[in-house]
């Protein structure tokens, strides 16, 4: 077929041309990782941070506002690469199998360390135990609101409804559900939890009216409770938080409910001193930057850059509440 | 209604750096739908830097015009190479390849251009004249409505497909039960997940895709090619000839509405709305077998309806502050980086980020339309490259897309898996389009009636006296029983279908 062989050459090279460019689309801005160790000063190539969770989420924005910051302080490049799966776990897996060289670390969720092991069996449990902890990041708390048509204004407003509330939660295994549990459970209300699929869908199913109420993370709701098209009902943090100055907490309306996420660095287990020190130094001069800080406050996210002692003593503590008030109050948090 | 912010949104759009942006942002978003796969999402994520420094206008007019570039770009590999990247252009595959086959690649690509172009500014013109009512109208949707939403399209997919009927209903059984697998997202409890982590959520839809589709139509090819010499397909007709467009005229407009307003309940619109579109012109054709043997409309109305509703899934974004799928929590969290809180005071606090947004896409469809006629005159060729080039690199874009959605190594595995699944279907007469539409639906499904029943108290009858979903399910009902009504009246006048006047040219 001579009048197919002459054509095809050409059109060849556009299709291989095409593919390159759709190669380099694929590739821009991942650049190899380097394997490091060659001796020299750390860093010497590039540090790669992994994330938990699909792009768009809160990990993964505080992943890359570190990292763009961590990049400008140590002068390497800093690719952010998302490895969703099993809530995180999966992510947690692979790194604390990595070379603990400091050119493979993340940013990674309490709740892996402190609920989700109340879900899952004890070996698929991810333990903190392998991983170095490099500094804290920042706290993500959670509040329960409701529609207005709903008429209540605290937790007391809905045990005097006397009827059963069904609430919304971001799905098993999250602090929104263990949040919404023991308060329910602690004030005597009888409520069924509605499980969605993270903020969004608890969020949309609470605009509509379909459940009573739905606890999310702050920065979730914060614009849809300045429109008034929401009403908060409590917080769960220890104190106030600043972005909501007059939500109550659960605490202060009589229910010791305390349950926040948090996020802190982590590294492989065995990640040698210095370069740890390095990454703290690096994190921390990140963390006084004004960028980053306005980053926290739209993101309604409070600081938390503690030492990893203190990270460490809170996920220990965390973890020892949560378990004794769920035998308790006799919760199941797998449904 | 105050007009005076929607010109100034033009003002502020016509904005040289601003069109640049959109322009960049189209181009972006119609290569990277090529590769399937690499979406759309992460795309964004990728280039969220660089957003930081150049200020909310243009950030999210870039990020906007890289999303419905995608859906152009989507289109491509979904008609050439059978590669649907997103859920959302399954239907696309069923005509386009055929059509593809057929020499009349051109005319899908073209016909599918210009219905994207106006379904997304139909979209567009509902986005800037409804767009409060409307958000009102998707919070009217609850878990009850999504159950019965789903239910309808698990209906439409049996009559989607072009073989056997009972065939049709096993492939989308199987798709049913794939689409269990994962944890639990009420008890966090395993299910077929056998102790690995990499199916704690599930399998994803594009190793799936491109397994069933891709992979098995290249291993079939190279089987069937052992039995006859390879004759390079025609590329003929590069353009939608005058009666294409006659053809597909209803089909765009209805394309157009149906996805304008499924495209506005957050999660699954966009899939729902090409099937819907699709079943649509197959049921009101007067010759519905025409269709996933090449029929013009069968690629007009799902592209229509995919590009329709990517527009109208920014009205959640921008009017509640909800973002309806991945790629639009990206674009929240663009907006938030900027110091933008997407939520009900976007349009009164940020008018200018608002109506930028909303003009940009009358800008950027018409980019897309001015680029896609020469494009497709390129693509097209790729058509006719030897099938033993082309395949190796089909199988290489397969791979890569399928490998950038999770970065994992695992995915890879599961497309060659499928692929060889689809194979064996191909080999006795399955086909692939109802397993993967139903693998979209049936966690839909799954979730949305637990929910149901969780805030019915455990009383089915709620389905039925909610007015939305009441009205679904007896649209349910009335589409699964009317064929058999319309078959009762037609035996009794047999000579009822020698009106069939619209001739095809289908070889």
């Amino acid at each position: 077929m001579p009048a197919s062989r002459t054509a095809p050459r050409r059109v060849l090279a556009g299709v291989l041309g095409t593919a390159a460019a759709i190669a380099l689309t694929a590739c821009g801005g991942v650049k190899t990782t380097s394997t490091g160790g060659d001796g020299g000063e750390y860093p010497s190539g590039n540090i790669e941070f992994s994330v938990g969770a699909s792009p768009g989420g809160s990990t993964d924005l505080i992943t890359r506002a570190l990292a763009q910051g961590m990049a400008k302080e140590l002068g390497v490049s800093t690719p952010v690469l998302n490895k969703p799966g099993a809530n995180g776990a999966l992510n947690a897996k692979e790194l604390q199998s990595a070379a603990p060289d400091g050119y493979k670390i993340a940013v990674q969720n309490a709740s892996l360390f402190t609920i989700t092991p109340l879900t899952v069996s004890p070996a698929e449990a991810t333990k903190i135990d392998s991983f170095d902890v490099i500094t804290g990041v920042s706290r993500d708390d959670y509040v329960m609101a409701t529609n207005p048509k709903s008429g209540y204004t605290s937790i007391k407003d809905m045990k005097k409804a006397g009827k059963t509330i069904r609430y919304g939660t971001t799905g098993v295994g999250t602090g929104a559900q263990l949040a919404s549990a023991l308060t329910f459970k602690s004030a005597g209300i009888k409520a069924t939890a509605v499980p969605f699929d993270g903020g969004a869908p608890a969020l949309t199913a609470l605009l509509g009216n379909q459940v009573d109420v739905s606890t999310m993370q702050i920065g979730e709701a914060i614009e849809n409770v300045k429109a008034g098209k929401l009403v908060p009902l409590a917080v769960f943090s220890k104190e106030r938080i600043p972005y909501m100055p007059d939500v109550p907490t659960a605490t202060e309306q009589g229910f010791d409910v305390q349950v926040t996420q948090y996020r802190f660095l982590t590294a492989p287990k065995g990640t040698p001193q210095d370069v740890k020190a390095k990454l703290l130094d690096a994190a921390k001069k990140t963390f006084a930057t004004p960028e980053y800080k306005k980053f926290n406050e739209q993101n309604s996210l409070t600081p938390m850059e503690v030492t990893p002692e203190e990270v460490l003593s809170s996920l220990q503590s965390d973890t020892a509440t949560y378990k004794k008030q769920l035998d308790e109050f006799g919760i199941s948090l797998a449904g | 209604m105050d007009i005076s912010p929607i010109l100034n949104g033009f003002g502020v759009v016509l904005e040289p750096a601003n069109l640049l942006y959109c322009f960049a942002g189209v181009i972006i978003g119609m290569l990277i739908g090529v590769l399937p796969g690499l979406g759309p999402g992460a795309t964004i994520a990728i280039l969220l830097p660089l957003t930081y420094g150049i200020g909310p206008v243009p950030a999210i007019i870039m990020l906007a015009g890289i999303f419905y570039g995608a859906q152009y770009g989507g289109t491509i590999t979904s008609v050439l190479l059978r590669l649907p990247g997103e859920a959302s252009s399954v239907v696309t595959v069923f005509d386009g390849f055929a059509l593809a086959k057929q020499g009349r690649a051109g005319t899908a690509l073209g016909i599918a251009a210009i219905g994207s172009f106006i379904g997304g500014t139909v979209s567009i013109l509902g986005l800037t004249l409804l767009a409060p009512i409307v958000a009102g109208f998707a919070l009217d949707f609850g878990p009850p409505e999504y159950a019965a939403l789903g239910v309808l399209g698990v209906l439409l997919i049996s009559s989607v497909g072009n073989g056997h009927k009972l065939k049709a209903i096993i492939a989308a059984c199987v798709g049913l039960l794939l689409a269990t697998v994962g944890r639990d997202t009420f008890t966090g409890a395993e299910r077929f997940t056998f102790d690995s982590l990499n199916l704690a959520e599930g399998i994803d839809f594009v190793p799936l895709a491109m397994g069933l589709f891709g992979l098995s139509e290249i291993l079939y090819n190279i089987e069937e090619r052992h039995n006859q010499v390879h004759s390079p397909a025609k590329v003929g007709n590069v353009w939608p000839s005058r009666k294409d467009l006659r053809q597909s005229k209803g089909a765009i407009g209805r394309g157009s509405l149906i996805g304008f307003f499924l495209g506005v309940l957050p999660g699954g619109g966009a899939t729902l709305s090409s099937l819907a579109a699709y079943a649509f012109e197959k049921r009101r054709a007067k010759r519905p077998e025409r269709f996933g043997k090449g029929a013009v409309e069968g690629v007009a109305a799902p592209e229509t309806a995919n590009n329709a509703a990517a527009t109208s899934s920014f009205i959640p974004l921008l009017t509640l502050g909800i973002p309806a799928n991945a790629t639009m929590a990206l674009i929240f969290g663009a907006l938030l980086i900027q110091g933008i809180q997407p939520g009900p005071q976007l349009v009164a606090q940020h008018p200018d980020v608002f109506w930028g947004v909303i003009n940009s896409m009358y800008i950027g469809n018409i980019l897309l339309l001015i680029m896609s006629i020469p494009m497709v005159g390129v693509f097209v060729r790729i058509l006719r490259v030897r099938p033993a080039i082309l395949a190796p690199i089909t199988v290489l874009i397969t791979l890569l897309g399928a490998y950038t959605v999770n970065n994992q190594v695992y995915d890879l595995f599961l497309v060659i898996v499928f692929g060889l699944l689809g194979y064996l279907m191909k080999k006795l007469g399955f086909e692939p389009g109802p397993l993967v539409l139903a693998f979209v639906l049936g966690s839909m499904i799954e979730n949305s009636s637990r929910q149901s029943l969780l805030i019915f108290g455990g009383d089915p009858t709620g389905f039925f006296t909610r007015p939305i979903s009441g009205t679904v399910l007896a649209l349910v009902v009335l589409v699964a029983v009317l064929p058999l009504i319309l078959k009762a009246l037609r035996r009794r006048r047999p000579a009822g279908r020698a009106d069939d006047t619209v001739e095809e040219n289908a070889p």
